[in-house]
């Protein structure tokens, strides 16, 4: 690992009644890297990113944000302090248009002639989306169609987009691929892609470890709600991975 | 846009207009000047019921109350006219009742985690029932204060002030809903609450707004009915239930298909009443209305869903 850490978790653990689903993990996460978060089902990976994403408070252990101590009431408020979870079901409203869901909740306002009341900038916001989803290389022209006309792919791009509207130093991709055939699978890969080439930090949660060795820098393989690897990917082969986590770690 | 496209966009408007048409040409009377500004007094209380429960449904929320607490907020307000009180207080009374059962609903929706249907369903049994304790059942009917009655009946720039009090409301509404931040997010919780809630929209106060504003709307109607009527009965808007839901649920085939939407539920409710008006004039027993209603609501979630593919409502 190389450059200042942008994430840092420390003795990070949660309990659910008797159940302890994740025992002290520390992770420290690179600016710009791109770190998998591998592991079997019940391994811990999806709590762990449920507390980074503001979803779950920890039952115990520290998470610092660039140097500071934070604590995510929300997935709003996390957004708002530059950690964006991309998750499974993508989150986006399907039937409103692709630039109402780059702004979802924080939409563009412009002034009108009536003091106090602000309206909404929709041809602002038209071209920032245009803006967003050409820097993650996708041409859509009409801004105003429906999500739900659009290939999965181009769904990732709009939740990403959502993630650059927010100028999120993170963002966190929950199985991005699972649901998606192998043309779809490219084009989100090539969105990771992007969005390293960008500098933004990728924490990726992914089954296919193929996925991993192809984008990651770094994984940590949870197992019982412990982090038991870490290790770097490249030149690592996706069989290899694969027998790191079925394996005695 | 495609074919396709326009019959699912227009195709129950240029229905209204061959209902429109049809009438013109069964009925001499229908299509005189007189004839088509009773249609749009008739229209107007229907209209701003159908804007407010477009808001609770826009928020995926129904109100299954505001016919009922319509009736009730005309009781307070024709209550209170009637025995001398200052028309505005009075006008005032109404409409906070209007707000207070819509806010009601809201919490039993949001808080108490009643869902909307039963929830409305009960308010609006408990609203007829305050409606009858008021007036032991009869109607208030007099000789009430010129200005209030005004509201109902007067005529501004020769059109009916009903007609221009609803045309306000109705713009009103769709600007709230299409160009302001409040409507979008109105839009994105009944869209796809989890997103919403996700992207930091507060999805329990939109749906309590979505069902307070349905209250308030049922108390504006219920004013301009009390004053045009003179009259305040504990029933006096009941039947308004049915031909508010066909409204919005036949806007809900026009203009975004599948979406309710403030200019869809303008048309619905101008077709509703040309139907009934029309049925009148061509001399169709009183029944037929509410099989054409009954009819209206059935057609109307169909071509929602087949738009959609899916159910038009996930309620």
């Amino acid at each position: 690992m190389s450059g200042e850490p942008i994430l840092e978790l420390r003795g990070l653990a949660k309990r659910y009644g008797a159940v302890d689903a994740l025992r002290g993990v520390d992770l420290t996460v690179a600016r710009g890297e791109t770190l998998a978060i591998c592991g079997d089902n019940g391994a811990g990976k999806s709590t762990l990113i449920r507390i980074i994403s503001g979803a779950q408070p920890p039952s115990a252990g520290e998470i610092r944000l660039k140097g500071r101590t934070v604590h995510f009431a929300s997935p709003a408020d996390a957004l708002q302090q530059g950690v964006a979870t991309i998750y499974q079901d993508l989150a986006l409203a399907p039937r409103m248009a692709i630039y109402q869901n780059v702004f979802m909740g924080s939409e563009l306002l412009r002034r009108s002639p009536v003091p106090g009341l602000k309206l909404l900038d929709k041809p602002a916001m038209r071209q920032a989306a245009k803006g967003y989803l050409g820097r993650l290389k996708i041409r859509l022209e009409d801004m105003d169609i429906a999500v739900n006309t659009l290939s999965g792919g181009q769904r990732q791009a709009v939740a990403i987009a959502r993630a650059l509207r927010w100028q999120a130093d993170i963002v966190i991709m929950d199985e991005p691929t699972a649901a998606l055939g192998v043309k779809e699978t490219r084009q989100v890969l090539d969105l990771i892609h992007e969005i390293k080439g960008q500098g933004i930090t990728v924490l990726l949660i992914s089954h296919n470890m193929r996925d991993v060795v192809e984008v990651a820098d770094r994984a940590a393989i949870m197992k019982g709600g412990t982090k038991v690897a870490d290790l770097a990917v490249p030149g690592m082969t996706p069989e290899g991975l694969a027998a790191l986590i079925m394996g005695d770690g | 846009m495609t074919r396709q496209d326009a019959i699912a966009r227009f195709g129950t408007l240029a229905g209204g207009i061959a209902v429109f048409v049809g009438f013109s040409i069964a009925s001499e009377n229908f299509l005189t000047l007189a004839n088509q500004l009773t249609i749009l007094r008739q229209v107007s209380f229907l209209l701003i019921l159908a804007l407010g429960f477009t808001f609770a449904l826009i928020t995926s929320e129904l109100d299954l109350s505001f016919a009922n607490v319509a009736s009730l907020c005309g009781v307070i307000t024709g209550g209170l006219i009637h025995f001398g009180y200052n028309p505005i207080l009075a006008i005032a009374a109404g409409l906070a009742a209007g707000v207070a059962f819509g806010a009601l609903n809201g919490i039993l929706v949001t808080r108490v985690k009643i869902p909307s249907l039963i929830t409305t369903l009960a308010t609006a049994s408990v609203a007829r029932g305050l409606a009858f304790m008021a007036t032991d059942g009869v109607a208030w009917v007099g000789r009430w204060d010129q200005s209030f009655v005004w509201l109902g009946r007067g005529r501004l720039l020769g059109l009916p002030v009903l007609v221009i009090w609803s045309a306000i409301l109705a713009v009103i509404a769709w600007f709230v809903v299409a160009q302001t931040r409040f409507g979008v997010w109105l839009t994105a919780t009944g869209e796809a609450d989890e997103a919403a809630r996700l992207a930091g929209i507060p999805i329990r106060r939109m749906k309590l707004w979505g069902l307070t504003l349905s209250g308030l709307f049922a108390g504006i109607s219920a004013i301009l009915l009390t004053a045009s009527l003179s009259s305040a009965g504990p029933t006096a808007a009941g039947d308004f239930l049915m031909s508010g839901i066909a409204a919005v649920l036949l806007g809900m085939t026009m203009f975004t298909p599948g979406k309710p939407n403030m200019p869809g539920t303008l048309v619905g409710a101008l077709v509703i009443g040309v139907l009934s008006n029309g049925l009148v004039l061509i001399g169709a027993p009183y029944y037929v209305q509410d099989i054409a209603l009954g009819i209206i609501i059935l057609g109307s979630v169909a071509i929602s869903a087949s738009t959609l593919g899916k159910a038009a409502f996930g309620i």
